[in-house]
């Protein structure tokens, strides 16, 4: 709108200079990777079972297609855990991620209305949680996953910290 | 269930319990204007099949029986439903079964209606219904007060929800109480011919004709004209073809006025009467909406978006309504009012770049944004055009998404949240473009908060009259294939520097 920027522009890198990007736990990558087979194979297996009661030639096709599927959504996951970033400014707190559509926000601590910590069971396990910080409007996600309890805990207390001080309601 | 007695908080230090008050009741009439309402919608359940299976008597009798029912259940309501105020608290206890305490802090209210249904006025009754922020529908309705009752309890909620520190002003007497309704300074006034034919002027009364026909032909081609058949057919044809009438009724003799603390006050309905009080600090941005059959008239609409109207689907839209209908000069006056500062007449935004017609083949030239001094400016449409205004200072988050054919062509869309739903954005910008966006409204927005609230001082009465005096100003910098009228800032675009 106003100054158009002469450097080369990347939708997930706004501001090299000024932001310092924190990449979330790779340990997330494997907790994803579960899950995602996880899904795959309770998906293989029903197709199996169709295939065995039936034998019909697209049930193989829809096992083949499946884990097709899983193989290459298991290289995106890779490069979609790595695209996961956030960065706490002095006054809003930036979260990016995605790879075919690229997100960014850009919540200021003064919005926030709360903060969620969860860590699920399989998280839990890999000890990894999920901050969420939450304002008054439903469109704003800034969810942060995969990050160490320590991190997040700490993320958390800062977050409601720096809230306080700046909280005004709406 | 009816030991309702003040149990004062035993764990509360800083209440001031000397003067806790008791807590109090709803009219003693309200299980009954409560369960005519359930009769009504009783009788609708029922419907005109039932009717003529069965026959008049025994659906009466079914009716009657439902009816004593419903009304005995509505008294025992009655009797376990009472309110107080306890400090900054309103708390309202209820249910019969399951029984509900709830204090609601008044610091978030957004904003407080008075409505009255039919049988409301004719009883002089009133229900008071309190909006809150992340409440999914409007917190406890209190049906019903009397009319005396729920003003002076919307003053007194209304008084505790300001900030802390309204005191002074106020203080000008005892007597300063009952001045402040007749010191209200009046807005506007929609005519309600203005409003007939606007509504006149909407797709579904276009279609009524043909409906009307199309029943009429219907009728006369099997000779059936039975009184169930007619009524039936009305009755499912109505639910569409009625809504132009039900919007006439609800925004007839609309009103607006600022009462002496600055706060919005909107008066209209007919059956059912309303009338709302919202501090202009809690509006959260205004749509202008310019409907394709209105436009020969020049007129528009003015909705207000409000924090608490999270709830009532399919009326989400019309319960904030600033102005049903009327001309550019109006809406200007009224916005500059509303949102001090900002001149609909100067508001100027700036087109997408040509390559994101791939992605808008129809409607690109209609796509613009532009950053006024004071709010975020959005607007869109091709047919019914509308335009978005959020003021900085109430923007809760700045987005950016990217989708795959975006990053192709290099664009980006750019979201500015508010709390109510719709967000103000910016699509299809080009990436450079969108990056520097977000960055001056994430910064804008700081700064808009930082001051104690800017758009919350009272303006003084002398500034509003200068936005309406003439909007000839604008005329000369209207573009070359802009078929519209001069006064119309939908396509104005800002200045060449």
């Amino acid at each position: 709108m106003t100054e158009p920027q002469s450097a080369a522009v990347d939708a997930l890198e706004p501001w090299p200079d000024t932001v310092e990007w924190r990449p979330v736990s790779p340990k997330l990558i494997t907790v994803e990777l579960i899950v995602r087979i996880a899904w795959s194979l309770v998906i293989v297996a029903g197709l199996a079972v169709g295939w065995a009661l039936q034998g019909h030639w697209l049930w193989r096709l829809g096992i083949l297609l499946v884990v097709l599927n899983a193989i290459w959504r298991c290289f995106v996951t890779v490069r979609a855990v790595r695209a996961w970033g956030y960065a706490e400014r002095d006054q809003d707190l930036l979260v990016r991620h995605g790879l075919l559509i690229r997100r960014l926000s850009i919540v200021p601590y003064a919005r926030m209305q709360f903060v969620d910590v969860t860590a699920g069971p399989l998280e839990r396990a890999f000890g990894l949680a999920t901050v969420q910080l939450h304002t008054a409007a439903a469109a704003s996600d800034a969810r942060i996953p995969g990050l160490p309890p320590a991190e997040a805990s700490r993320l958390r207390d800062r977050l409601t910290a720096l809230g306080e001080d700046r909280a005004e309601g709406l | 269930m009816s030991t309702p007695g003040p149990h004062p908080p035993a764990a509360a230090p800083p209440a001031t319990t000397a003067q806790e008050e008791p807590r109090r009741r709803l009219h003693p009439l309200s299980p009954l204007l409560h369960g005519a309402k359930s009769i009504a919608v009783i009788v609708a359940a029922l419907s005109w099949q039932t009717l003529s299976r069965v026959g008049l008597e025994r659906f009466t009798l079914v009716v009657l029986v439902l009816a004593v029912g419903v009304v005995i259940f509505s008294i025992v309501g009655w009797l376990t439903t009472g309110y107080q105020v306890v400090g900054r608290e309103l708390r309202i206890s209820d249910g019969v079964i399951w029984r509900r305490n709830r204090a609601i802090p008044l610091e978030r209210l957004q904003a407080v209606e008075l409505r009255r249904p039919l049988l409301a006025q004719l009883t002089g009754l009133a229900e008071l219904r309190l909006e809150v922020i992340g409440g999914g529908k409007t917190e406890a309705p209190l049906s019903f007060l009397t009319v005396r009752e729920a003003s002076a309890l919307r003053e007194r909620l209304l008084a505790l929800a300001g900030p802390a520190t309204v005191t002074p002003p106020s203080a000008t007497g005892p007597a300063a109480a009952f001045e402040t309704t007749a010191v209200e300074r009046p807005l506007l006034r929609v005519g309600n011919r203005d409003l007939v034919v606007s509504q006149l002027l909407t797709p579904q009364a276009f279609f009524l004709p043909v409906g009307i026909a199309f029943v009429v032909m219907q009728f006369v081609l099997e000779g059936s004209w039975t009184f169930i058949g007619i009524a039936s057919t009305v009755t499912a044809m109505a639910g569409v073809l009625l809504q132009p009438v039900r919007r006439v009724l609800q925004d007839w003799d609309f009103r607006l006025a600022r009462d002496p603390d600055g706060r919005l006050v909107v008066r209209f309905g007919l059956l059912e009467t309303r009338s709302q009080i919202v501090p202009l600090n809690r509006v959260q941005a205004v749509g202008v909406t310019w409907p394709l059959l209105w436009r020969a008239q020049g007129w528009l609409h003015l909705r207000l978006d409000i924090a608490g109207y999270a709830g009532e689907p399919g009326e989400s839209k019309g319960s904030d309504r600033l102005l049903p209908v009327g001309d550019f000069a109006t809406a200007r006056a009224l916005v500059w009012d509303v949102l001090p500062g900002v001149d609909l007449a100067t508001l100027a935004t700036s087109p997408p770049p040509k390559r994101a017609r791939w992605l808008n083949p129809v409607a690109l030239r209609s796509l613009g944004v532009g950053l006024a001094p004071e709010v975020f400016v959005s607007r869109w449409g091709l047919f019914t055009r509308e335009m978005h205004i959020v003021p900085y200072a109430r923007l809760q988050s700045v987005r950016v998404v990217q989708g795959p054919v975006q990053r192709r062509l290099g664009l980006a869309t750019v979201y500015a949240d508010t709390a109510r739903g719709r967000s103000g954005q910016a699509k299809d910008r080009d990436l450079a473009e969108a990056w520097a966006l977000a960055r001056e409204l994430a910064e804008r927005a700081r700064l808009a908060r930082r001051p104690a609230p800017l758009l919350t001082d009272r303006l003084d009465p002398s500034a509003v009259a200068v936005p309406a005096s003439g909007s000839g100003a604008v005329e000369g910098t209207v573009g070359d294939t802009m078929e519209n009228g001069p006064d119309d800032s939908y396509w104005r675009r800002p200045e060449q520097s």
